[in-house]
């Protein structure tokens, strides 16, 4: 089920609110859960048993880490056990047919393979039994003795399909005990509301105008173009995985939790680092906790940490996809970032900010190319069309356009930066008695809620990005 | 020292693991699709289809009763019978990505709600077809059949993969 449809709008999300909130406290957890379930089994009708069985399996693996937590052999044993089995299921789905594609490329083989749909969310539910198996085992957290309440961190429906990746230790406490109020289901429904605007009106139209440039031959592309495409993706990639995020804080704030945000205006950085440090938080700082940090973080010698680096930045790409295109942009950032850190950072320190924000987004919408590109060819014949090496460096299609979508990129630039939200919050502080303000503040999120339906109705089905990792 | 007799999430752990295993198992066997090209598909549930009720119809005729784009996918065969008072058709798609099976699989469901509503009160064995229809997703490929013979076209989907 998509936060984006009718059928959760107006059917799925009130029914559970209503229910969440007339129901004792002591049965919410259970509410939540059954509610989380049947949101995953709506879509994943099979894949919703696996859920369940990772979820038991990684429940006795902390109960074994626990029990053997004076015998440190023992309880090393157990969580090597538990880390080899949430990435072999992990890696069988999401790898195995890569693996095998791989093999029959580089070698006179030609293995057959019996393909696998991918379950949706598995990437972030199984990142999610891995920070909880290491934080029992580095005792950051108590185990979990409930097994409802550790189903309850794992498929929360709010989170489970595309994160933020919530790290076990931060919702320890809430799990037991949280507050509910109106002021947080209020602040919870306009997270929502901006996050729901962000997917179906900014995230879909620039997706509109990338998918029709990204049909067009690499080779037919002048420059202009092939930059329209490529801003237009990364747009696009924002609003979508940003308005999910802001979608699922929004809906944890409505049943009591609090998650930490997953984006912080990324395309307003200076360096590819502070880049880093506001796009996909929950991600970069899993990898952070659970990987860089293990293998010696920057507490070591310049080559060792330039190693840990490449290693996060390889998985960091793998994570997201099997296919090469992806490794290629994890190894991508990983040498960007070495750079920057070792040789040109210091350089780029002293730029002025606009140059700065220039070299940034530079780098950021190559990025993007590979990110995009089916292959690892598309994306070079893409990257040459950028510099001139397609049809010339303007042609019509480009001048159309920018002629019929320069609303669409202004909103877009306005709402990727502070800008926006500061110029609601001015429009509402307008008027000085707080109950007008209340109200100002009311049209303008429910004519936002609205318009953002009058999309959906008349849009066509539009999975968000980040579901396919 | 006597060492400790292993506990209950000891045991249970590995039981899961093992639950898994056959799971998993149990889905290559009965919902995986296949790294098989599409014509190899094809021909394997073109061979067993009833070419005397069904003929192939022309990529138009799919966008008209399924408002989708045969462009869009990676191949199609549909197949459909040449009479009015006929609700048999047989349908093959394998998709780009998997992005794409939800929008299908719910056009399918729309033009079977919608041959419902054309042969309801004068055609009932064709709506007793309609409600007896067999629809397969493995991997990337969707099969949809409506006709008498729907469980033999579905079982040569399934041995074509």
């Amino acid at each position: 089920m998509l936060f984006s449809s009718i059928t959760f709008l107006f059917l799925f999300l009130p029914i559970v609110l209503a229910v969440y909130y007339l129901v004792p406290y002591k049965v919410k957890n259970i509410v939540l859960l059954i509610a989380s379930l049947f949101f995953y089994a709506w879509g994943e009708p099979v894949y919703v048993i696996l859920m369940i069985l990772s979820i038991v399996f990684n429940y006795f693996c902390g109960q074994d880490i626990k029990v053997n937590e004076d015998d440190p052999r023992k309880a090393k044993h157990g969580v090597i056990f538990a880390l080899v089995g949430n990435l072999l299921i992990l890696g069988f789905f999401k790898y195995y047919g890569f693996l095998v594609e791989t093999l029959n490329a580089v070698l006179p083989t030609d293995i057959p393979y019996r393909e696998l749909a991918l379950p949706v969310g598995i990437s972030f539910y199984t990142f999610q039994a891995i920070s909880y198996i290491l934080d029992v085992y580095w005792k950051r957290a108590q185990v979990q003795k409930n097994i409802l309440y550790f189903a309850l961190y794992i498929s929360m429906f709010p989170q489970l399909i595309a994160g933020p990746i919530v790290r076990y230790s931060d919702i320890e406490e809430q799990l037991r005990s949280r507050k509910m109020n109106a002021v947080k289901i209020g602040n919870g429904a306009v997270y929502f509301i901006i996050g729901l605007a962000k997917k179906v009106i900014l995230a879909n139209s620039a997706g509109a105008v990338f998918e029709e440039i990204s049909g067009m031959a690499a080779g037919n592309l002048s420059i202009l173009t092939a930059w329209i495409g490529v801003i237009s993706y990364a747009f696009q990639i924002y609003f979508d995985f940003s308005g999910y995020s802001d979608m699922a804080l929004g809906l944890g704030k409505m049943f009591g939790f609090e998650f930490r945000k997953n984006f912080d205006y990324p395309y307003i950085s200076k360096s590819v680092t502070e880049f880093w440090r506001r796009w996909h938080i929950s991600l970069s700082t899993w990898f952070r906790e659970y990987v860089y940090i293990p293998l010696g973080g920057n507490r070591c010698s310049v080559s060792r940490n330039i190693f840990n680096l490449m290693v996060v930045w390889a998985l960091t790409g793998m994570w997201h996809g099997a296919a090469w295109n992806f490794v290629a942009w994890g190894v991508y950032y990983g040498v960007v970032l070495v750079m920057e850190k070792y040789i040109w950072g210091v350089f780029v320190d002293r730029l002025p900010n606009p140059v700065r924000h220039i070299y940034t987004a530079i780098i950021v919408l190559v990025g993007w190319v590979f990110f995009f590109s089916p292959s690892l060819g598309y994306a070079m014949r893409y990257l040459l069309a950028m510099i001139g090496g397609g049809a010339g460096i303007v042609d019509n299609t480009g001048v159309f356009i920018l002629i019929s979508h320069w609303l669409l990129y202004l909103f877009a630039v306005i709402a990727s930066s502070s800008l926006g939200i500061r110029l609601i919050k001015a429009v509402i502080r307008v008027p000085r008695n707080q109950y007008v303000q209340l109200t100002v503040a009311a049209v303008i999120f429910i004519g936002m809620f609205l318009i953002s339906v009058a999309f959906l109705v008349t849009g066509t089905f539009n999975p968000f990005l980040y579901f396919r990792f | 020292m006597m060492s400790k007799k292993p506990g209950i999430a000891h045991i249970m752990k590995y039981v899961v693991f093992m639950l898994i295993v056959v799971f998993v198992v149990l889905l290559m066997l009965f919902a995986s699709g296949s790294n098989k090209s599409f014509d190899e598909v094809r021909q394997g549930v073109e061979g067993s289809l009833d070419t005397e009720v069904l003929t192939e119809q022309e990529p138009a005729v799919f966008k008209r009763n399924f408002s989708l784009n045969a462009a869009d996918y990676d191949g199609v065969m549909y197949y459909s019978s040449g009479s009015n008072i006929s609700a048999e058709e047989v349908l093959l798609i394998k998709v780009k990505s998997e992005s794409q099976i939800q929008e299908i699989t719910d056009a399918i469901d729309q033009r079977v709600e919608a041959r419902i509503n054309d042969f309801d009160g004068y055609a009932p064995d064709q709506v007793k077809l309609l409600e007896n229809v067999r629809q397969s997703v493995r991997g990337t490929y969707i099969f949809f059949a409506c006709s008498q013979d729907a469980d033999a076209y579905l079982s040569a989907f399934s041995s074509s993969l």
